[in-house]
């Protein structure tokens, strides 16, 4: 039997004796699956707020009765004071508080116009950032509106405070769902995940146990180990990042607006990089431990870089040349923009090279290097 | 007692100093994460690549595009007569926005009413860039529109924002306290289970069992290390981030050392059961990543702030050791709060501790 097939087929027999292994490449990644593609989210939503009224008008009940129309927030009871209001954002019941002070009303007819204070809890900064944008936006709103009905009671007209009208329209994400963003990153990741670990494992058990230098001493040559050890893990990656599809379209209902075939071709190009993580790894280490904790810091350096959840391009020049290297980045990129857009080979052609340049780097030296030791 | 205690740990720091990858891993990530996280991970968007739709430029138009070309957040790559494909911008050509200004804009705009109008396309994949994108439009083109029309706003309701806790809102400030929840799980949970499930494999735990040494010895003694080990990172995240990044500590430094001594005691007690349910160490590992890692590091209010998380999760959350531990570090750092505000996360923390202590001391029994 040609040695090739031999040793795939050993491979297949030691993944199907593992029921453990088998187990841990489908529940628990699915539920990953599910679990994360809700929780991963950087929206900032049911913002814990209380406002103190030093005022009590009309006008400053209309401004909160505003805010507390808006669903993004949810309401605490109210404050009696600006010391009693941070009291609790200490204690951490309040994420933000509005301080109406008493002369508001009286300054809002005046030229300078009324102040309103803002509280916040800057911990997080892109929570705060993003609360603070969402209560300027309301209040400058709620002014705009309280200036029309005194400008038309004074008989001017409001459109020369507002000459233009802004439409947008959101493309692609229509309703801006964060789960169509993050579950098809997460797929990258799960995948990436799987198959650097498993494979890197599968030949760092044979050295632990000794059967890697049985097997040496065979008629088998390293490279049909290498084959061996290699292509039965691709294939879970490929069979994995198809069953990936079925939840994300079915649950999730994400639109997949690619080509299947070229997702496909992608996704075969990607594997060699993430397949010689693992078998690159597995040449430096001697335990699972190792492997487990090198591909562990690998990854995670690579998601923080790939744009999973920010964006590459709010990187610093030196960060982005240096997420140039990292495969995570080009699939990342390549899977969200034929789920949402619909691109594909024609328009994601650098990424496509890019990968096959890393992969075939990364898993050219693995396979030199398996060589190297297995001499 | 004392004596023997003291040579199980020695022994297994004989084990954790011969491991020099392990080590060298556990103490270069905290240091290579904050670099990361202080330097590339802001959320702040600059440069936004956009491009301008406009059939017909007026001098309005046409200051409106310097306009949005000037504010930090845009780039404007170039601007088009017309766009008849603009999906192939978004696509072929990465554009975030495409600013359209109708034929008859300027006329609109200096007959006055209501007429004038601008469209504007956003690429949604990205939700968080936008729903920013989105808001962030509008005030740039009404102001540049009242600008150009020289119409002088009157004053409204100004906003007077006071950030409390971290003024100049830099991540790494949020990001520090986080990471020490993460690292010290790994050392205490991780590498604990698999030290023990490791002499569980090769046999020698039977030998350490039948010699005098009593097993509480034997795990007192395998644990110590570890904490030591835990302590020294923990301290080493922290020098790191007041040296570089300038996180210093409000709070009362012995309080943050005491709750973290409760934290790393959840954790050794979470490796100790999986140790005494897990037969080898990649069962052992299997076990603790899915089970502590990752809800670690995405329930715990790590990065993912979690009031926007579905109501289920927020359960799950509530079962995660290291929500409560983020609580109180969060506290100590930043806000330089005490026991006083904190004491409600702090016996969550020590009673998840001891409930876990008990089981496991309880399997341990039965199973050895």
């Amino acid at each position: 039997m040609n040695p090739f097939l031999l040793m795939i087929w050993k491979e297949f027999r030691h993944i199907r004796a593992d029921k453990f292994s088998i187990r841990l490449m489908i529940f628990p990644v699915f539920a990953q699956l599910l679990i994360m593609g809700y929780a991963l989210t950087t929206e900032v939503k049911n913002i814990d707020i209380a406002v103190v009224d030093e005022c009590v008008t009309p006008e400053s009940r209309s401004l909160i009765e505003t805010i507390r129309g808006n669903p993004l927030f949810r309401f605490h009871r109210a404050a009696a004071t600006a010391a009693e209001a941070r009291r609790r954002i200490d204690r951490g019941e309040l994420r933000a508080a509005i301080v109406l002070p008493p002369d508001f009303s009286r300054s809002l007819a005046s030229p300078s116009g009324a102040t309103v204070q803002l509280l916040i809890d800057g911990q997080d900064a892109n929570s705060a950032n993003v609360s603070r944008g969402y209560l300027n936006a309301i209040v400058a709103g709620w002014a705009l509106q309280s200036q029309e009905r005194s400008l038309t009671a004074r008989g001017g007209r409001i459109a020369s405070l507002v000459p233009v009208t802004v439409t947008p329209v959101i493309l692609f994400n229509p309703l801006l769902e964060s789960t169509w963003y993050m579950v098809p990153g997460l797929v990258v990741i799960l995948v990436t995940m799987i198959t650097s670990l498993l494979s890197g494992l599968s030949i760092v058990k044979e050295k632990e146990t000794g059967t890697l230098e049985q097997l040496m001493v065979t008629p088998v040559e390293p490279h049909h180990l290498i084959v061996g050890k290699t292509v039965p893990y691709f294939l879970i990656g490929i069979a994995e990042l198809c069953a990936f599809l079925v939840p994300a379209i079915l649950w999730f209902h994400i639109p997949f607006r690619g080509n299947f075939f070229e997702f496909l071709l992608f996704g075969m190009v990607y594997m060699f990089s993430s397949l010689g993580i693992g078998i690159l790894t597995s040449t430096v280490a001697r335990t699972p431990q190792q492997v487990l904790f090198l591909i562990w810091f690998i990854l995670i350096f690579f998601i923080l870089l790939s744009g999973f959840f920010i964006p590459v391009e709010n990187m610093p020049p030196w960060v982005q040349q240096v997420s140039r290297i990292n495969p995570v980045r080009y699939f990342m990129f390549a899977v969200r923009e034929m789920f949402l857009k619909g691109s594909g080979v024609a328009e994601l052609w650098p990424e496509l090279l890019g990968m096959a340049v890393i992969g075939g780097t990364v898993f050219g030296a693995a396979v030199l290097l398996f060589h190297r030791r297995a001499k | 007692m004392i004596r023997r205690l003291f040579a199980i740990a020695a022994k297994e720091l004989r084990h954790i100093m011969r491991d020099w990858q392990t080590l060298l891993v556990i103490f270069l990530m905290p240091v290579v994460m904050m670099f990361l996280y202080g330097y590339a991970l802001t959320m702040d968007l600059t440069g936004v690549p956009l491009i301008i739709e406009d059939p017909i430029p007026s001098p309005e138009s046409v200051r409106i595009a310097h306009a949005i070309d000037a504010s930090t957040m845009f780039h404007v790559v170039g601007t088009v007569a017309a766009a008849p494909d603009p999906v192939e911008l978004f696509r072929k050509y990465h554009m975030k926005a495409i600013v359209r200004f109708t034929p008859h804009f300027a006329a609109d705009l200096r007959r006055g009413g209501e007429g004038a109008e601008v469209q504007v396309l956003i690429d949604g994949c990205d939700p968080n860039v936008g729903t920013i994108l989105k808001n962030a439009f509008g005030p740039v083109i009404q102001k540049a529109t009242l600008d150009a029309l020289g119409i002088v706003a009157p004053a409204a309701v100004t906003v007077d924002e006071k950030v409390l806790y971290n003024q100049e809102q830099r991540s790494a400030l949020f990001f520090v306290p986080g990471l020490m929840a993460i690292i010290l799980l790994m050392i205490s949970a991780l590498l604990t289970s698999l030290a023990i499930t490791r002499e569980k494999e090769l046999g020698t735990i039977e030998q350490l069992l039948v010699s005098p040494l009593r097993p509480r010895e034997i795990i007192v003694g395998k644990i110590l290390p570890y904490l030591a080990l835990a302590a020294a990172d923990g301290a080493l995240i922290l020098c790191v981030g007041y040296v570089l990044f300038g996180v210093r500590i409000a709070g009362s430094i012995p309080f943050l050392a005491g709750a973290s001594l409760v934290y790393i005691f959840t954790s050794l007690a979470i490796g100790l059961l999986v140790s005494t349910v897990a037969r080898t160490q990649q069962q052992a590992m299997m076990m603790v990543l899915p089970a502590t890692m990752l809800p670690t590091i995405i329930l715990s209010g790590f990065i993912f702030p979690l009031a926007s998380l579905p109501w289920p999760l927020r359960c799950l959350s509530a079962a995660v050791p290291a929500t409560y531990y983020l609580e109180i570090i969060r506290g100590i750092v930043l806000k330089g709060v005490g026991i006083t505000v904190l004491w409600r996360p702090l016996c969550i923390l020590g009673a998840i501790g001891i409930l876990l202590v008990l089981v496991s001391v309880k399997q341990f029994r039965e199973r050895l």
